[in-house]
């Protein structure tokens, strides 16, 4: 139990820090952008709006930091990030309406990338040598090519030319939302190119990992044992994979901050209405408040997503249970 | 001291290829360009042809100019963050894995953290708030992305450390009374060196698609042409739903082979320091010449009965008989 | 060094009383009370230019319920030679020549031969586990790690006991653990809770699961402290004398193997240099490598003798020397030890062999003293000086 004890705390320690650097940047980079900020949005709100920004950023500038600090994490507490300076609507309203596409779009293919990676990369260990080892070249290109120019491609090809899916958004105009057949098959109508694009991005990183871990693997005595009990090809196969994967788990935490960064890109290619789309919009108009609101619910996305990895890992491999390895 | 012998598989001597080509074009690259790239003059969305090698964007930029000349900004920052990361990487890790203790703790705990954190959302946060002249600084993107990008490095480099530090010439130097700062210079450091290149190549790697993102959400200097505001261009003028693929394809394809190029060399990296990722010396077709299953299988020892007995064989008939 | 050169120079493959079948694979074997028969076996790791043969035409059986020990330094071959006709080698390994047969049938003398050289994958799964076991040398390596131990033995009592039910699954693996000595409680257990002491017996319990006529144990002991090392021989050798399974028995120790085997083979470079029943080895070593071997070694009972060891390290098999491989380390070498191969040859004594120029029966060689010593069985040597 140590082991995930410290692994939450590492995640607890990160959370705050990513907060606290959150409140910093604006008070310490140059030009004073709170202040550049707030003589912008005169105009455009209300000054009960100008006074809750001022909030979130920690309170007006002549208090000490400390208070201000302090005033940050109590309006971060009452759910306050601010107001977004484009779309004149609470940060946290804003966020509450993308976070459900951007979880749904991108934890889906990170699930689906993962599974269709690991299995392949088991494979590819496990007959090596044969004639799968011509995927591995293919893979390494796909692995170097960015998210978001992949999805640019095939948006290109499959969409605007070939027609064989939807272009842009996540369902069609013609449906209204709501929990009927309709909208549903629309929904992964369009959603199907977006998790093809971000599955091809991302699998060849799982693959070559996996593949890396089984071959490793199969060198090891006792999958030699399994062959010498006579046990089927399958419980063999099994054996080594059962333990190749869990490395890749381990390294689920390094890789989860890239997959999310890279996939929420997508999300741009595709105008697709999650998170990666508002902080394009965000980052063009310099809408501070979204940003930083964007930056610690990403954050605190991979954060979870860490630790429920952990608790696979935990569950996954008995040697945790008795022993500090991670 | 081991000799450091990278294999010299055809997969090594490809990246080598495509690394070094890269690197020649960020330093020839903007002399090559046959155009200023910002210069708008020629007709908005030709398509590839002899005078515009990659064709024209829609506000009528030579796009073959824009490649090259785009080519420095991007090698160059992805260097400079890559060798810095790489510094803090090793100072950190060789540190924590060598003096072991609090030390160890607290720097564990800050590369941890450092790891946690999602790098590139990091990145936007703090390049959001850079006066736009440093936006364009190769120097200022290159230290943001490097702080982002060291600590997988130091988490390697630290348990390689550990490791070797509790091996036998370590110990032995110990022993006879060499200065900590000696032995970690000169026993431990060269013996990081294949950990040390992979975790350079991997923080290039990371630097090159961080500084892209960057680039293609439009976070850096417009004045500035590298790969990843071409994507931004192209993409902001809707090029994929145009049809216009000649204007994304080439700095999207530029990306994809640096990017290649660096894991090729970094497989062979890994068949250097794990050798069971070694192909077991026999391509398939060498095996399949010598009569040998296209793979080894496991619990299938192949039989290769030499065609021609040994001579040695009437010999020992004689020998036995005649004793 | 070429492959032509490798094939010239080892120029001698060792003779015996069944060589002549060695390239008659299509002869049908009979057996009898015989359980192996490795006839003229070859090993090379690699190929080409970068070959190297690692176990050089090897002749070796077994009879039923009888214990073979091979003896050797590490790098000898003893282990490949096991592994290569098991067909477990792993890549590198090649089979270049040579046959194995194994007798799958009962002690009734019913005759099933199995080519171990010639099967497929199918038919050597069939007498893997059911016909041949193998214990390893680290168990901590042998035993999958996130599988507990209970479920090890489930594998395997599936994959060979089918009929078996649950319950009588379950029961038969606390029964196996009964016999090595270990409460029933370390089924729930998972390899690294465990000492490795314990997890060596769980091997050996594993090995016995179904019943195997030959169970093979790769330096079973070579990982574990002197006194669990003691424990695990003696166990063996009750269990041996339980259920009768015939054994081979890999190690380096020397003085281990005379107390547990019936017949012991020692290998240098690949080769077999000596064969005997294992008390005229212990008592009347003929090649000098067994002597500098025994010398190696503290006997495991009986008067203390002095330790003097084999000068040198073992050689490179990608660079052996020239004439007998042993000649360059060997106290009695002579000019033509370094010509020329000495053949496995019969000493005149019962079914006893060596391959060393000392016994060649030359006129003008002096066979030193601790070398002609008469065996136990009373047998007189044939070159007495």
């Amino acid at each position: 139990m140590t082991v995930i004890a410290r692994r939450l705390g590492v995640y607890l320690v990160t959370a705050w820090v990513a907060i606290t650097v959150n409140f910093l940047l604006p008070h310490f980079m140059p030009g004073n952008p709170i202040q550049t900020l707030i003589g912008k949005l005169q105009d455009n709100v209300t000054p009960a709006e100008i006074r809750s920004i001022q909030l979130s950023f920690g309170g007006t500038l002549n208090h000490g930091l400390l208070s201000q600090y302090l005033t940050y994490w109590g309006q971060l507490f009452h759910g306050n990030m601010g107001i977004s300076i484009t779309l004149s609507a609470p940060v946290s309203t804003i966020l509450g309406s993308a976070i459900p596409w951007t979880v749904g779009l991108i934890g889906l293919s990170t699930i689906l990338s993962f599974f269709l990676g690991t299995f392949l990369g088991a494979l590819l260990g496990w007959t090596r040598g044969s004639r799968l080892d011509s995927l591995i070249p293919t893979a390494t290109f796909f692995q170097a090519v960015p998210y978001f120019f992949l999805g640019t491609v095939m948006l290109l090809i499959f969409g605007s030319q070939l027609h064989w899916f939807p272009e842009l958004g996540a369902y069609s105009i013609s449906v209204t939302p709501g929990w009927h057949w309709n909208f549903i098959a629309s929904l992964i109508r369009y959603g199907e190119l977006p998790v093809i694009s971000i599955v091809l991005s991302s699998v060849a990183g799982w693959m070559l990992g996996m593949r890396n871990m089984m071959i490793t693997m199969v060198a090891e005595d006792f999958v030699l044992m399994s062959v010498a009990m006579g046990l089927p090809r399958r419980k063999v196969v099994w054996a080594a994979a059962r333990n190749a994967v869990l490395p890749s788990i381990a390294n689920l935490s390094l890789a989860i901050g890239l997959v999310v960064s890279g996939a929420l890109l997508v999300e741009l290619v595709f105008n697709y209405p999650g998170v990666g789309d508002l902080l394009l919009n965000a980052v063009l108009n310099e809408d501070y408040p979204l940003i930083q609101g964007i930056f610690l619910v990403i954050t605190l996305t991979v954060l979870a997503a860490n630790l429920i990895a952990d608790l696979a890992y935990f569950a996954l491999d008995p040697r945790t249970r008795t022993a500090a390895v991670l | 001291m081991k000799s450091l012998r990278i294999p010299r598989s055809p997969k090594v001597v490809l990246g080598l290829g495509i690394v070094g080509f890269f690197i020649l074009l960020t330093i020839v690259g903007p002399y090559l360009a046959p155009d200023n790239p910002n210069n708008t003059s020629f007709a908005p969305n030709l398509g590839p042809s002899g005078a515009h090698w990659f064709g024209t964007t829609s506000l009528g930029q030579d796009i073959f100019s824009q490649t090259l000349v785009g080519a420095r900004a991007t090698m160059v920052v992805a260097l400079v963050a890559g060798l810095i990361a790489t510094i803090l990487s090793v100072s950190v890790g060789v540190a924590a894995g060598y003096l072991g203790g609090f030390t160890d703790d607290g720097l564990s705990l800050l590369s941890n953290v450092f790891l946690a954190i999602p790098g590139v959302p990091l990145l936007i946060v703090i390049d959001s708030y850079l006066p736009t002249g440093s936006r364009s600084n190769a120097l200022v993107i290159g230290v943001i992305i490097s702080l982002t990008g060291w600590a997988w490095g130091a988490r390697v480099l630290r348990a390689q450390t550990m490791s070797l530090r509790n091996r036998d010439f370590v110990e032995a130097s110990r022993i006879i009374g060499e200065s900590r700062a000696r032995i970690m210079f000169s026993e431990v450091a060269p013996n990081l060196l294949p950990v040390l290149a992979s975790s350079l190549l991997f923080t290039i790697l990371y630097s090159i698609g961080a500084y892209v993102t960057l680039a293609y959400i439009g976070l850096t200097s417009t004045s500035v042409w590298n790969w990843g505001t071409m994507l931004f261009w192209a993409q902001s003028n809707n090029a994929p739903l145009a049809n216009e693929w000649y204007w994304f394809v080439p700095p999207g394809v530029c990306i994809a082979m640096v990017g290649t190029g660096l894991a090729l060399l970094n497989f062979g990296i890994d068949e250097f320091i794990n050798p069971r990722l070694r192909e077991a010396g026999m391509t398939s077709r060498l095996r399949r010449r010598r009569g040998l299953p296209r793979r080894p299988r496991l619990g299938l020892t192949p039989v290769v009965r030499a065609s021609s007995p040994r001579p040695a064989r009437t010999f020992v008939k004689t020998g036995s008989g005649a004793r | 060094m070429s492959t032509d050169a490798l094939a010239t120079n080892r120029n001698a493959s060792p003779p015996s009383g069944v060589s002549a079948t060695s390239d008659a694979a299509s002869t049908p074997q009979v057996m009898g009370t015989r359980i192996l028969d490795v006839k003229d076996f070859s090993v090379e790791y690699g190929w080409g230019e970068g070959a190297v043969r690692a176990v050089d035409h090897v002749d070796l059986h077994l009879e039923r319920s009888k214990v073979l020990g091979i003896a050797g330094e590490s790098g000898s071959g003893k282990s490949t030679l096991v592994y290569g006709f098991t067909r477990l080698l792993r890549a590198p390994g090649v089979i270049t020549g040579g046959e194995a047969y194994f007798n799958l049938g009962d002690s009734q003398g019913t005759e099933e031969v199995l080519d171990l050289i010639g099967a497929n994958e199918r038919e050597l799964r069939q007498v893997r586990w059911s016909h041949i076991s193998v214990v390893l040398q680290s168990a901590l390596n042998a035993l999958n790690p996130v599988v507990r131990v209970g479920s090890q033995f489930e594998q395997v009592l599936k994959t060979h006991r089918g009929g078996l039910s649950r319950k009588e699954r379950r029961a038969r693996a606390e029964h196996l653990l009964s016999l090595v000595g270990l409460d029933p409680d370390r089924l729930a257990r998972y390899p690294h809770e465990l000492s490795g002491g314990q997890r060596q017996r769980i091997m050996i319990a594993l090995a016995l699961a179904v019943d195997p006529q030959l169970v093979i144990m790769d330096e079973p002991t070579t990982a574990l402290d002197v006194v669990t090392q003691r424990e695990i021989i003696s166990e063996l050798y009750e269990l041996r004398a339980r259920f009768g399974f015939a054994m081979i028995f890999i190690t380096h120790d020397l003085s281990l193997l005379v107390e547990l085997a019936d017949e012991i083979v020692v290998m240098y470079a690949g080769r077999l240099v000596e064969r005997a029943t294992a008390l005229e080895l212990y008592e009347a070593p003929r090649h000098p490598y067994t002597l500098g071997l025994l010398n190696s070694f503290p006997p495991m009972h009986g008067e203390r003798t002095e330790l003097t060891g084999i000068p040198g390290s073992p050689p490179d098999l990608s660079d052996l020397p020239s004439g007998c491989s042993f000649h360059p380390r060997c106290p009695y070498a002579m000019e033509r030890c370094s010509r020329e191969t000495p053949p496995l040859v019969n000493t005149g004594e019962t079914d006893r062999s060596v391959a060393c120029w000392l016994h060649s029966g030359d006129d003008g060689v002096q066979v030193p003293i601790e070398l002609s010593r008469r065996g136990p069985s009373g047998s007189t040597p044939a070159e007495t000086p």
